[in-house]
């Protein structure tokens, strides 16, 4: 904010050095942007205007092998009609066209244009037509198959009917075991990193064998072990969920404790050496000086450890689970095994990509912060 | 003081990182008031040898006094002892996450247990001395490297300590900040703090100093009045070394 004030104050802007672009550069780019548009967007609006006229199924869905009788015969039908219609094959053919075209032209023409910006025009259509063109040839060659099984199977939204509830307990389960298992392992893993850099030895050894024993051993066997292993077998009075947040814990408390221990010896020699001048001890120099420094660095890797456990969380579906403790995998497979239908599947990468993506941008936002100084994330 | 009336007293000092002996038996004293300034080429020991004196190199071979306690001997606690001499580094060595203030108000707090608003009023006090007051809530990286290691001698001063030592704290400044630093420090050298202090600035190190020390390759060479090493050297070495550097 304060940048563009000042520069607004001087009424300085930097010369535009990216020059001036013509008809034939603009009209390569549009033309790449329609094949790509065609081809996504195009078959996208086709499958909605099918959606809204209603449900209904015709001889050529029933000739493909979708019964008539099922739930969601209807909207089965829709996508596949939509996907055959003549007007799907136009906008295919346009979207190969103007690929075709667009390529040709654009990188025939862009060493020749006489600016910057006429030039990444001139690619960037090219690259588009491109793009474009892929997704034509590859949805034309789907076309090919036989599709009434593969979409009645994966893409039959109605059989999802009255799991919405389910999904939703799957999608806060999913979380809680992440965020308990994050905590868990961050709170480990910030104590295991501080053993690990003792310089004595035998304070060292116990917690490298915890970190090597976790990092090397198969998390889908940890929770085995643990819960049918230990839990069970000692009989100890834990439900599966709760044997499933110790050992996400456990888990990611030995990746963190090595995000933590790179962390803190990335951290200035000299920082350590300021603190204990000042008269701190090594524990007070590593609480004021060392660590707040180290957590601030290691935020965007732990970020990553946490989206990667999101999904890791999937794997509590060895477990017996109750009903109510499903995560979202095993709500999907409950569905499944109910009706025999994929979409259960599909919804709940739905559910993983709606939590992961968002954070997935935040570890990008939040790393793009850290690396352009040490204000804002880190100052305050 | 120590029983012969000194601050610091070295005794047969030796230090060894692996097989390189960096300091070949040093023994010397600093007497209350003194401001002690060690000279020589890089490489030869100077740094190592003001780190001794408060532990941050932990001799290999020796004793150091220091202000009536052997501060070698294991049991001593070092922290308490350090709590009562401050060194300034080359590298300013601020804690980035922390404001001027909190720069100082820090060890006063966690180590001192002085109470909070005590300490924000001493570290004023110091940030005022030094001439970056008005600095006070900007962070290390919005602080030109002068009012960095200005902040970094504040923090120092704010502990109240009875020796201050330096090293090399212009080492790493443009030309046109070392003199604010060295202002800063001439001013303490007149209110009588003992000091010693590691520096390449040779004007400086004769205009401040009450003594002088030339080291070369891990001894000391020359010992003595400023006046007398940097007009009058004795030994070869200094001479050679004058010549190149003044």
């Amino acid at each position: 904010m304060s940048a563009t004030a000042t520069r607004e104050a001087v009424a300085e802007t930097p010369p535009d050095t990216r020059g001036p672009t013509a008809r034939e550069p603009m009209a390569i780019l549009i033309t790449g942007w329609v094949s790509i548009g065609a081809a996504i967007g195009g078959t996208l609006l086709l499958q909605l205007l099918q959606a809204l006229a209603g449900p209904q199924v015709t001889q050529e869905c029933v000739a493909e092998g979708v019964e008539r009788d099922f739930t969601g015969a209807g909207g089965v039908c829709n996508i596949l009609e939509a996907f055959r219609s003549r007007a799907q094959t136009i906008v295919l053919l346009l979207a190969i066209i103007t690929g075709v075209s667009a390529i040709v032209a654009g990188f025939w023409r862009y060493r020749h244009m006489p600016s910057k910006r006429m030039r990444e025009q001139c690619i960037a259509g090219a690259v588009l037509g491109v793009q474009g063109l892929i997704v034509a040839l590859a949805l034309l060659w789907v076309r090919q198959a036989e599709l009434g099984t593969f979409v009645r199977v994966f893409f039959n939204i109605e059989v999802l009917e009255g799991y919405g509830g389910a999904f939703l307990q799957g999608a806060r389960n999913t979380l809680l075991l992440a965020f308990a298992g994050e905590i868990g392992g961050i709170i480990l893993g910030l104590v295991m990193a501080m053993l690990v850099l003792s310089k004595r030895r035998v304070v060292r050894a116990p917690a490298r064998v915890y970190i090597n024993f976790f990092r090397g051993t198969p998390l889908v066997w940890q929770l085995l072990v643990f819960y049918f292993g230990l839990a069970l077998g000692l009989n100890l009075d834990v439900g599966a969920f709760q044997v499933a947040i110790i050992v996400f814990s456990l888990n990611t408390g030995a990746y963190a404790a090595e995000v933590f221990r790179a962390g803190i010896q990335s951290i200035e020699k000299g920082q350590m050496d300021a603190a204990r001048s000042l008269g701190m001890s090594y524990m007070q120099a590593m609480r004021y000086s060392i660590v707040p420094q180290a957590v601030r660095r290691v935020i965007p890797p732990l970020m990553n450890e946490f989206v990667i456990l999101i999904k890791d969380t999937a794997l509590v579906i060895v477990l017996g689970l109750l009903a109510s403790e499903y995560d979202l995998l095993s709500v999907a497979r409950e569905g499944y095994s109910a009706t025999f239908n994929s979409t259960f599947f599909v919804a709940a990468a739905v559910g993983y990509l709606a939590v992961t993506l968002p954070l997935i941008r935040l570890v990008n936002w939040v790393e793009s912060r850290l690396r352009s100084g040490l204000t804002g994330v880190v100052g305050q | 003081m120590n029983e012969d009336g000194s601050l610091v007293r070295l005794e047969a000092i030796h230090k060894w990182f692996g097989a390189l002996h960096v300091l070949k038996g040093i023994d010397f004293a600093i007497e209350p008031g003194q401001v002690v300034t060690i000279v020589g080429p890089s490489g030869s020991g100077k740094s190592t040898l003001l780190r001794t004196i408060n532990m941050l190199e932990e001799p290999t071979e020796g004793k150091v006094f220091f202000d009536g306690r052997e501060i070698t001997d294991i049991r001593t606690d070092l922290n308490k002892v350090r709590t009562e001499m401050g060194i300034v580094f080359q590298a300013f060595n601020l804690f980035p996450h922390k404001s001027a203030v909190d720069n100082i108000t820090m060890a006063l707090e966690k180590v001192l247990k002085v109470a909070s608003g005590e300490a924000k009023k001493r570290a004023m006090e110091q940030l005022e001395k030094v001439g970056v007051a008005e600095k006070a809530n900007a962070y290390p990286e919005q602080l030109s490297g002068g009012q960095q290691q200005r902040v970094a001698i504040a923090r120092a001063l704010a502990m109240k300590p009875k020796l201050m030592l330096f090293d090399e704290v212009t080492s790493a400044l443009d030309p046109e900040l070392i003199k604010e630093v060295l202002d800063a420090i001439k001013k303490l050298a007149e209110e009588g703090m003992t000091m010693a202090i590691v520096t390449h600035e040779m004007s400086f190190a004769r205009e401040v100093g009450t003594r002088a020390l030339f080291m070369d390759d891990g001894v000391i060479i020359e010992d003595g009045a400023p006046e007398d090493i940097f007009s009058n050297p004795s030994d070869e070495r200094t001479r050679s070394f004058l010549s190149h550097v003044l």
